[in-house]
């Protein structure tokens, strides 16, 4: 980290003595040897004492815990979406490759992949917020409203401003699962057993939906994970835009603030969000598909 | 070409061969030529942006402006505040009152290199890696590949996010690129190491190594020319996500300095924070998002018609 950080703590005016410094390098342990120091910060992590935030005065966990909350919110509605219209368009598309909805499709999937997420946030805000007026302009509920469960005015509330941000989320990550489910469906119905299952008389609607898209659905497991890395980075541009006071937008005002210990908390937390996924989606392969042995 | 060897000249006359073949295949491929399309005419407009804001000013010249005023992304024009789109700025000024068409024509430039750049140092650093880590195989191949999966799971935005924040030194085109190109190679790493697996086991690395060939001479002259077009391939969709990465760290303000560069990140950046939507500009943020939406997209055609060009499992699609 550039600089000393204590000289981001007090404000730079010459009348402050040295004792001051001194008292405030030793509140924040920078006086001990650093292996001491290496063992206090292994424990606190451990333990998710992030110490202070230097922005907020206050303990950096208490406010990811709030922040979180929406982040998850948004993640995990646009990623159900995401999953479920990636998938139909990706089976529809092998179902009837090398057809018009196929190559249409995949323009259109392209197309909204090639939009950096920020931007079509700002262009779904200006259709539907400020010429249509359908959907308020950012924030996560209406001014001077806080979470509470079981409130279902609220829930109208929260949905209502959820729409534009969890759209532009979805729209952008379509591409990467309808065309890896279209080429993953496309390679199974050239096996072997597909060829079985049409000798037996299956129709061909119960062929695609018992014998090919179990099959084909297993690279998909591995896809979410890997996936998610990029809707995070989505859900950080999406917030931004629409102000919605997630984790995202916590960490970009972190860095124009310089909140070094905020920073460093929220992208552990991310990051061991993200590998834990990872880790579950490669076990859950394990369970589901008996050719993928461990090690 | 006389003043070259025999078995030079040779080479050159190969290589040209085989390039004419690529672009025969490649000429056949409706998407591949779309994408060719629009990257030429953005490749022009970086090129050439001076004579771009010339023909305007002539075209303008209609509406009662002076035909001669050819602004530039940086000089401040005329009085007052931010205006609308007119006759004489297309797409209005900003708050700084510059023209946000030269602006935009220009900004082809800086964003198109970041995009270059950046790409060709993530796939160095990828290529290098995966042939490394590919030819020595044993341990190395296990902490190489090891530290390639964490930088394939972590969010690469984030980590981009936080690298920006805490590299030492003020915004820069250098740091923007540095950034971009250490977070994005490991995808390459991978796909290089796999194919040096299967090339190590052929038999003419074998006969190579038999005549005595050292290592480096097997990886430079046997391995590298056999991996490069699907580097190749990769480095060009790998343009496509530098230049959005580049746009979106513009965007939150960690991007090159908007003092000094224009790029359509930053004018993204200063359109959201001047409230451009509130007050009507929809030109000063639709426009330049379109340009980098079409560059991403040109780039993304190009990288799938040589993806199936150079990957015979892909060619019958």
């Amino acid at each position: 980290m550039p600089g000393n950080p204590i000289r981001m703590l007090i404000p730079q005016d010459p009348s402050i003595g040295q004792e001051y410094i001194d008292a405030m390098i030793h509140k924040y342990g920078l006086d001990q040897p650093w292996y001491v120091q290496f063992a206090t910060y292994i424990w606190d992590t451990f333990t998710l004492d992030f110490g202070e935030s230097f922005h907020y005065k206050q303990p950096v966990m208490d406010i990811i815990k709030d922040q979180l909350i929406w982040t998850l919110i948004l993640v995990g509605v646009s990623s159900i979406l995401m999953i479920a219209i990636g998938m139909a368009i990706g089976v529809i598309a092998a179902w009837k490759h090398g057809g018009p909805f196929d190559t249409g499709s995949l323009a259109f999937s392209l197309f909204f992949y090639a939009m950096p997420t920020f931007w079509l946030s700002m262009m779904l805000i200006l259709i539907f917020s400020i010429e249509l007026g359908w959907f308020p302009e950012g924030g996560q509920l209406s001014i001077g409203e806080k979470l509470t469960p079981f409130d279902f005015n609220k829930l109208a509330d929260l949905v209502d401003h959820l729409v534009l941000p969890a759209v532009s989320l979805t729209i952008g990550s379509i591409a990467a699962f309808s065309i890896v489910m279209r080429g993953s469906l496309v390679d199974v119905m050239t096996e072997e057993y597909i060829t079985t299952a049409r000798a037996k008389g299956l129709r061909e609607g119960q062929v695609l939906k018992n014998h090919a898209i179990p099959n084909a659905m297993l690279p998909m497991v591995t896809l979410i994970a890997m996936d998610l890395a990029f809707v995070v980075g989505g859900a950080f541009q999406t917030e931004i835009v629409f102000n919605y006071k997630g984790i995202g937008w916590a960490t970009v005002q972190a860095t124009y603030q310089k909140d070094y210990p905020f920073l460093q908390a929220a992208f552990l937390i991310i990051a061991v969000a993200v590998i834990a996924a990872n880790l579950i989606a490669d076990l859950l392969l394990v369970y589901l598909d008996p050719r993928v042995k461990f090690g | 070409m006389s003043f070259l060897a025999e078995p030079t000249r040779e080479k050159v006359r190969l290589y040209v061969k085989k390039m004419r073949e690529i672009w025969h295949i490649f000429r056949g491929n409706r998407i591949g030529m779309t994408g060719f399309a629009i990257l030429v005419f953005f490749v022009l407009m970086a090129a050439f942006s001076p004579q771009f804001m010339w023909v305007m000013s002539l075209v303008s010249d209609l509406g009662n402006h002076p035909w001669h005023t050819v602004y530039t992304p940086f000089e401040p024009t005329g009085d007052g505040v931010m205006r609308d789109s007119s006759w004489e700025h297309w797409m209005g000024t900003d708050q700084l009152q510059r023209d946000i068409l030269s602006r935009t024509i220009y900004g082809s430039r800086v964003s198109l290199i970041i995009g270059l750049v950046a790409s060709a140092v993530s796939m160095g650093l990828g290529t290098l890696i995966g042939l490394l880590s590919g030819y020595w195989g044993g341990w190395r191949d296990e902490v190489l590949m090891r530290l390639t999966d964490v930088f394939l799971v972590l969010p690469w935005l984030v980590l981009m996010i936080i690298l920006a924040t805490l590299l030492p030194g003020g915004p820069s085109v250098g740091k923007v690129v540095f950034v971009i190109g250490i977070t994005g190679w490991s995808s390459t790493a991978r796909i290089v190491r796999a194919q040096v697996l299967s090339l190590k086991e052929r038999i003419f690395i074998e006969r190579a190594r038999a005549i005595g060939s050292s290592d480096f001479h097997i990886v430079r002259k046997h391995i590298f020319p056999n991996v490069f077009p699907l580097v190749f391939a990769n480095a060009i969709l790998t343009v496509a996500i530098s230049i959005l990465s580049e746009s979106t760290l513009s965007f939150i303000a960690l991007g090159p300095p908007p003092s000094e560069v224009v790029t359509w990140g930053n004018i993204l950046y200063d359109a959201s924070s001047h409230n451009a939507m509130i007050n009507g500009m929809y030109s000063w943020i639709v426009i330049p998002g379109l340009c980098i939406v079409f560059v991403v997209l040109a780039f993304t055609f190009i990288g799938y018609a040589l993806d199936e060009i150079f990957n015979p499992k892909l060619r019958k699609r």
